[in-house]
């Protein structure tokens, strides 16, 4: 974009995906995955899958959100406005979950973990999970992001990813509810596969920014991203691989083939947060030729 | 308490950029960045094309969302209507900067541009280092030159009145299309410019009651 464009076509957010922005994405990402894989992990009393979890929320999640930060060290700032900023009551779940979490794993260790502390640890989980679309959402410049659709669009997709991961691990240590888990998924991909494109049929018949930014999504520069990544690997792939389960039963699905999809899925889950990212366009604020306005 | 706002007429713009190096200057702004700007636009279709110059600044929200975004506190609207970020507090994730739907904030992440790449900072960059110090890694926007305002306020001067007290676009602008005055007060020249000539907020429609107001062409 032109300095002379700015205001005048829709123009692209850039600070939470460009440059250093980059953090950001993989941050989010990392932090509702890490957090889904504990909660669905800690419902089958699983330490590994909760560890795990922990680590890519903690490490990842909060490694990134941390370097991305302009002043990473006045980070503790930003729990002082949970009234009214998201970002706020987001670290504010994300600490509180990092904490309880790592208490109940090692009060597991030692057999003394309590129900009630499993449940608020859980809660602060599930928070977690949803606040990254909230924080987005709530943002009403951006027309593709304020939507109410996009906080349930980042849960699902961010559980489904969790329930994905902690089947992975379980697969490890040879656990007796991979097909519990594969429930899950099964419950959780038919959600997306709804909501998806009912998100983006939504914001294509908002305003003109949401018609430019679904249209960048679906046909533009990058379009080989979602039609290969979202679509075809990250949802259709996965489908194929729960139908098979369905048909032939979860056991005679190659375990090769099931690695592949559950690293597509994730692929395609962060590849679907890019786009969003990426082509969350603002409105043109001041009158302009058509041909100006419109074209991208 | 005073409510300070700015009447923009658009009527009187001539697009002349001198608001946008006045404000520069004021507070020493680092290439690339800017806290007033000038959006010049062309409508209508060969060979009946209007081009418009529409001077876009903070528009200091009485319901900012830049405020309730800030997860540090570090932007805060004073009493007296501004909209400010205190550099200390800022801890640089840049929601504000997503939050405003006018897209006024700047996230400032290299202190290393020069003026002229290549030939090291001139005398005027070094003297903005030292009286106008900004923050690498804070976001930065519009203050409606709060510095003038408070000294001016000080000494007795009216802002919008006397010179030393107005912002420094506001005494800039060759056309006069710019008043400064205290909204709240319905006697003063921009309360009385908005009834009488109708001024309009920026997209009101975001329902944030900006301090700017337009009057149209």
């Amino acid at each position: 974009m032109k300095p002379y464009e700015w205001m005048v076509r829709h123009t692209p957010q850039t600070e939470w995906i460009q440059g250093r922005g980059i953090l950001f994405w993989i941050a989010f990402f990392c932090i509702e995955l890490g957090a889904a894989t504990f909660l669905i992990a800690s419902l089958f009393h699983n330490l590994l899958a909760e560890f795990i979890g922990w680590l890519i929320c903690a490490l990842l999640g909060g490694g990134f959100h941390f370097i991305y930060l302009g002043h990473p060290f006045r980070f503790y700032r930003m729990l002082l406005k949970p009234q009214t900023s998201w970002i706020s009551r987001g670290l504010l779940f994300v600490s509180g979950f990092l904490l309880l979490s790592a208490i109940h794993m090692v009060l597991s260790l030692s057999g003394m973990s309590f129900l009630g502390l499993l449940i608020v640890t859980d809660i602060l989980a599930f928070l977690t999970i949803i606040y990254g679309g909230f924080a987005m959402s709530y943002v009403n410049g951006i027309p593709l992001w304020n939507s109410a659709l996009l906080p349930v669009l980042y849960t699902v997709a961010g559980l489904w990813g969790g329930a994905e991961l902690s089947i992975i691990i379980q697969l490890q240590d040879g656990s007796e509810h991979v097909a519990s888990l594969e429930q899950i998924v099964r419950v959780l991909l038919i959600i997306f596969v709804v909501i998806f494109p009912t998100y983006l049929v939504s914001a294509r018949y908002g305003t003109s920014a949401g018609r430019v930014s679904v249209a960048e999504i679906v046909k533009g520069r990058l379009w080989p991203l979602f039609w290969a990544g979202v679509i075809l690997f990250g949802t259709a792939l996965p489908i194929g691989v729960v139908v098979a389960s369905l048909v032939i039963g979860f056991d005679g699905i190659p375990i090769a083939l099931f690695y592949f999809s559950v690293a597509f899925e994730l692929i395609g889950d962060l590849t679907l947060r890019y786009l969003i990212l990426k082509y969350g366009f603002y409105n043109p604020l001041v009158p302009a030729a058509d041909s100006l306005s419109n074209e991208q | 308490m005073a409510r300070w706002g700015m009447v923009i007429d658009l009527q009187k713009c001539v697009g002349c950029y001198a608001c946008v190096l006045a404000c520069k200057q004021e507070h020493f702004l680092p290439p690339g960045i800017f806290w007033g700007r000038l959006v010049v636009t062309e409508t209508g279709r060969h060979a009946a094309v209007t081009k418009a110059a529409y001077p876009v600044l903070c528009n200091h929200c009485e319901d900012a969302i830049c405020v309730k975004a800030c997860p540090t506190g570090a932007t805060v609207r004073r009493d007296d209507g501004i909209v400010t970020i205190n550099y200390d507090e800022c801890a640089g994730c840049r929601y504000c900067v997503m939050a405003c739907p006018y897209q006024q904030r700047t996230y400032y992440a290299d202190d290393k541009k020069e003026y002229f790449p290549g030939q090291g900072l001139t005398e005027l960059e070094l003297i903005g280092r030292e009286l106008y110090p900004l923050q690498k890694g804070s976001v930065l926007k519009c203050n409606f030159c709060l510095e003038r305002i408070d000294r001016g306020l000080e000494k007795g001067l009216k802002p919008g009145i006397d010179r030393e007290a107005s912002p420094a676009c506001v005494i800039a602008c060759p056309a006069k299309a710019r008043y400064f005055g205290d909204l709240s007060d319905q006697e003063s020249e921009v309360s009385c410019l908005i009834r009488e000539k109708k001024a309009l907020q920026f997209h009101a429609e975001f329902g944030t009651n900006p301090s700017v107001y337009y009057i149209a062409r």
